[in-house]
C-alpha cells in the first residue's frame, strides 16, 4: 500500500494523539521532581497506548483502505473550518459586540444564502443580546478585539 | 431535632409575600444564569449583591440560595439542544441529552433533566437536614487521603465510558489529564507547560476545555449535515407536552438511580473541594456501571440525563452544609456565597447552630422550594425550548459559535481561553469524527488537580501509609470492585457476543 494511502484522517488522529503525549512526556522529564511526577505516571503509559492505537489504525488501513470521503463532504468540512476560523479570528480582531455581529452577518448571507432580512434581523439580534443584555444588563465589559482595542486606545 | 422550628420556617416563607416575591424573581435569575454558557452561579451571585445589600439578612440569604439552587437546572438546557453546557457540572448531560435531541427526543430529555433537577434539589436539602446531627465527624472522615482515592475512583470510570474501544477512551482520559497538569505545580511552584502564559498558571479552564471538546464540534458536524439538530421530521418529530411528561415519568421509573446519584451527589457536596463537576461525572460514571444495559449509554440514554441533573442539583444542599456550620466552603460558588453571607450580616459558623437554626431551616426550605418552582417554570416552557431543536443548521449555527465563544472568554474573562476553544474544537471534531469517545477527558481534566493534590498531601502526611487508613480502604475496595465489575461485563458481553435488540435500546 501506498504512503499516502496512510495519510488519512484516521491515522492522523491516532498520530496526533500519540505526539501529544511523547512531547508532553519528553517535556515532563525537565521538569522539577516533584512536579514531573504526575505528567510521568500518565504520560509514560499515554505514550505507549497511543503508540499502539496508531499502530492499530495502520494496519486497519492496510488491511480496509482508507476512510472514503466524497468530494462533496470535503468541501463542506473545509467551508465549516473556515468559518469556525474567521469566528475566531474575528471576535479576537474586533471583539464580541461588532466582530460577532458582523459574523453572523456574514454567515447568514455568504455561508448559508438565506435573505438579507433574516440576516439582518439575526445580526440585530445578536448585537440587542450582546450590548443590551451583557453591556448594559448586567455590566460585564466583553472582549473589544485585539484590533478595536488597539485602535480605540 | 426541633421540628417546630423546622416547620414553622416553611410556614414562615409561605405566609410572607415578601420572601415569596423574591423567590419568584430569584428563580428565573438562576435559571437564566445557568442557560447562557460562561455565566453560572458564582457570577450570578457577585453580580447580584448589590440589589441584596442593605436587604433583611434572611430574605437576602434566601434570594442567593433559592437563585443558586437552580443554576444547574438551566444549565442542562444548551447541553441537551444544542451540546453546549451552561456549566461546568452540566457537561455530563450533553453525553446522553444530546443524542437524544437528535433522535427527536428533546421534549423527553429536558422533561428527565427538570425533573432529575428538581427531585435532587429536594433530596439535597433533606439531606441537609439527615445530616446535621452527624455532619462535623463525617466531614472530618475526609482526609487527603480519601480525596485522593475518591479522585482515582472517577477516574477508574474512564474505562466504563470508553464504549467499544478501551484503549482509545484511555488515551482522551489521559489527554485529560496530561491538560490537568498544565498549570503551576502545587509542590514547587515550577511552570509546568504554561509558557509563560499568564492564563495557564490557574490551569486550563473546564469550562473551556468542555465547550472545544464537545460544542465546536457538535456544531461543525451540524452545520456539515444541515437540517435540524433533531435528525427527525414528520411523524417522529415531537416537541410538545406529551415528551416532557415522558421524560418526568422517566425519572420514577429510574426512581433507585434518581435517589442514589442525589444521595452522592448530595455527599460529594458535603466534601469541600470536589465540586460540582465531579459530582455529575462520578454521578454519571455509576448510571453507566449500574445499568444492565451500558452500551446504550452516549446514545441518548435518559439515565444518562438522569444522574448528573440529580447530583448537580443535590450537592448544594451537601455543600451548604460546612459552609454554614463550619464556614469552609464546599464548593466555588458557595465560597462567594460564605462572602454574601457575612456581608448580610450572618456569620456562619459553629455558634450559627446555636443561636440562628432559624435561618438554617428558611434556606434549607428556600432551596426545596426554589427546585420546585424552577422545575414548574421550566416544564411550562419545554415544548418551546424543545422546538429549537428544530430550527435548520443556517439559522443556528452562528449564534451557537458565537455563544461558545463567549462561554469560553466569560468563564475567565481571558481571551486567550478561545485560542484554547478553536485548538480543541477541532481536535475535538476528529475524535469524534473517527469514533474516539470524548467523555473520558471531562473526567480527567476535572479529577487530575484534585488527584495530584491530594496525593501529594496524602504522601507528605503519612507517606505510602495513607492507604491504611480506615476511610482509604474503602475506597480502594470501590476501586478494586469497580475494576471488577468493569472486567466481568467485559468477558461476560464477549462471552455471548450479544447483541442489543431494539427493544433493550429503548426500553429504558
Amino acid at each position: 500500500m501506498a504512503v499516502k494511502a496512510l495519510l488519512n484522517g484516521r491515522v492522523g488522529t491516532a498520530l496526533m494523539m500519540a505526539l501529544i503525549f511523547l512531547a508532553m512526556t519528553l517535556f515532563a522529564i525537565g521538569l522539577p521532581e516533584k512536579a514531573r511526577l504526575m505528567p510521568l505516571m500518565v504520560g509514560i503509559p499515554g505514550s505507549l497506548l497511543g503508540i499502539v492505537q496508531l499502530v492499530v489504525e495502520i494496519r486497519g488501513t492496510i488491511r480496509n483502505g482508507p476512510p472514503e470521503v466524497t468530494a462533496e463532504r470535503r468541501k463542506a468540512e473545509l467551508g465549516m473550518y473556515l468559518w469556525v476560523l474567521l469566528f475566531f479570528l474575528g471576535i479576537l480582531g474586533f471583539g464580541f459586540i461588532y466582530g460577532a455581529t458582523a459574523l453572523v452577518f456574514a454567515f447568514m448571507v455568504f455561508g448559508t444564502r438565506e435573505r438579507l432580512l433574516t440576516a439582518v434581523i439575526s445580526a440585530i439580534a445578536t448585537w440587542a443580546v450582546l450590548y443590551g443584555v451583557f453591556e448594559e444588563g448586567l455590566q460585564i465589559v466583553l472582549f473589544k478585539g485585539l484590533v478595536l482595542g488597539h485602535l480605540m486606545g | 431535632m426541633d421540628f417546630g422550628g423546622i416547620f414553622s420556617a416553611l410556614t414562615e416563607i409561605l405566609g410572607t409575600p415578601q420572601y415569596l416575591l423574591l423567590l419568584f424573581i430569584a428563580v428565573p435569575v438562576g435559571l437564566l444564569f445557568g442557560a447562557m454558557p460562561g455565566l453560572g452561579g458564582k457570577l450570578a451571585i457577585v453580580l447580584v449583591i448589590p440589589f441584596v445589600f442593605g436587604m433583611d439578612a434572611t430574605a437576602g440569604a434566601l434570594f442567593l440560595i433559592a437563585m443558586h439552587s437552580v443554576v444547574h437546572t438551566g444549565g442542562a438546557v444548551p447541553s441537551i439542544l444544542f451540546g453546549v453546557p451552561g456549566t461546568g457540572p452540566d457537561a455530563a448531560t450533553i453525553v446522553d441529552g444530546l443524542p437524544m435531541t437528535q433522535r427527536g427526543e428533546a421534549g423527553r430529555a429536558l422533561g428527565a433533566s427538570f425533573a432529575a433537577s428538581g427531585l435532587g434539589g429536594i433530596i439535597g436539602g433533606l439531606f441537609l437536614l439527615a445530616m446535621l446531627p452527624v455532619l462535623r465527624p463525617v466531614v472530618l472522615a475526609f482526609s487527603p487521603a480519601e480525596f485522593f482515592l475518591l479522585a482515582l475512583f472517577g477516574i477508574t470510570f474512564i474505562a466504563m465510558l470508553s464504549g467499544n474501544s478501551l484503549i482509545k477512551g484511555l488515551l482522551v482520559g489521559f489527554f485529560g489529564l496530561m491538560l490537568a497538569f498544565v498549570r503551576l505545580d502545587p509542590q514547587t511552584g515550577a511552570q509546568r507547560y504554561t509558557f509563560d502564559q499568564l492564563f495557564l498558571w490557574d490551569g486550563i479552564d473546564i469550562i473551556t476545555g468542555v465547550l472545544g471538546i464537545f460544542a465546536i464540534p457538535e456544531m461543525i458536524a451540524f452545520g456539515i449535515a444541515g437540517g435540524s439538530m433533531a435528525q427527525v421530521s414528520g411523524k417522529g418529530a415531537s416537541f410538545g407536552m406529551a415528551g416532557v411528561f415522558n421524560g418526568m415519568l422517566d425519572v420514577l421509573r429510574h426512581w433507585k438511580l434518581a435517589i442514589r446519584t442525589s444521595l452522592i451527589g448530595s455527599i460529594i457536596g458535603l466534601i469541600p473541594g470536589l465540586g460540582g463537576d465531579a459530582a455529575s461525572w462520578i454521578c454519571y460514571g455509576h448510571a453507566v456501571q449500574s445499568s444492565k444495559t451500558p452500551e446504550r449509554f452516549g446514545k441518548g440514554a435518559v439515565e444518562g440525563v438522569i444522574a448528573p441533573e440529580t447530583a448537580n442539583n443535590a450537592k448544594e444542599g451537601g455543600a451548604l452544609l460546612p459552609t454554614l456550620f463550619f464556614a469552609v466552603p464546599g464548593s466555588s460558588g458557595m465560597a462567594i456565597m460564605l462572602g454574601a453571607f457575612v456581608m448580610l450580616g450572618i456569620q456562619p459558623g459553629p455558634a450559627l447552630a446555636l443561636n440562628h437554626m432559624d435561618i438554617v431551616w428558611t434556606l434549607m426550605w428556600g432551596l426545596m422550594l426554589a427546585n420546585i418552582l424552577a422545575v414548574v417554570m421550566f416544564i411550562l416552557l419545554a415544548p418551546s425550548f424543545s422546538y429549537l431543536s428544530y430550527v435548520r443548521a443556517e439559522l443556528l449555527v452562528p449564534f451557537v459559535f458565537v455563544l461558545t465563544f463567549l462561554g469560553a472568554f466569560l468563564s475567565h474573562m481571558a481571551w486567550q481561553n478561545m485560542v484554547l476553544l478553536v485548538i480543541l474544537g477541532f481536535l475535538g471534531y476528529f475524535l469524534k469524527k473517527y469514533g474516539w469517545p470524548r467523555p473520558p477527558f471531562v473526567i480527567g481534566l476535572i479529577l487530575g488537580p484534585i488527584a495530584e493534590d491530594s496525593f501529594h498531601k496524602a504522601m507528605a502526611l503519612w507517606g505510602l501509609a495513607f492507604m491504611l487508613r480506615p476511610g482509604a480502604i474503602v475506597m480502594i475496595a470501590l476501586i478494586v470492585l469497580s475494576i471488577g465489575v468493569y472486567i466481568w461485563r467485559a468477558a461476560k458481553s464477549k462471552r455471548n457476543g450479544r447483541v442489543m435488540t431494539e427493544e433493550e435500546i429503548h426500553g429504558g
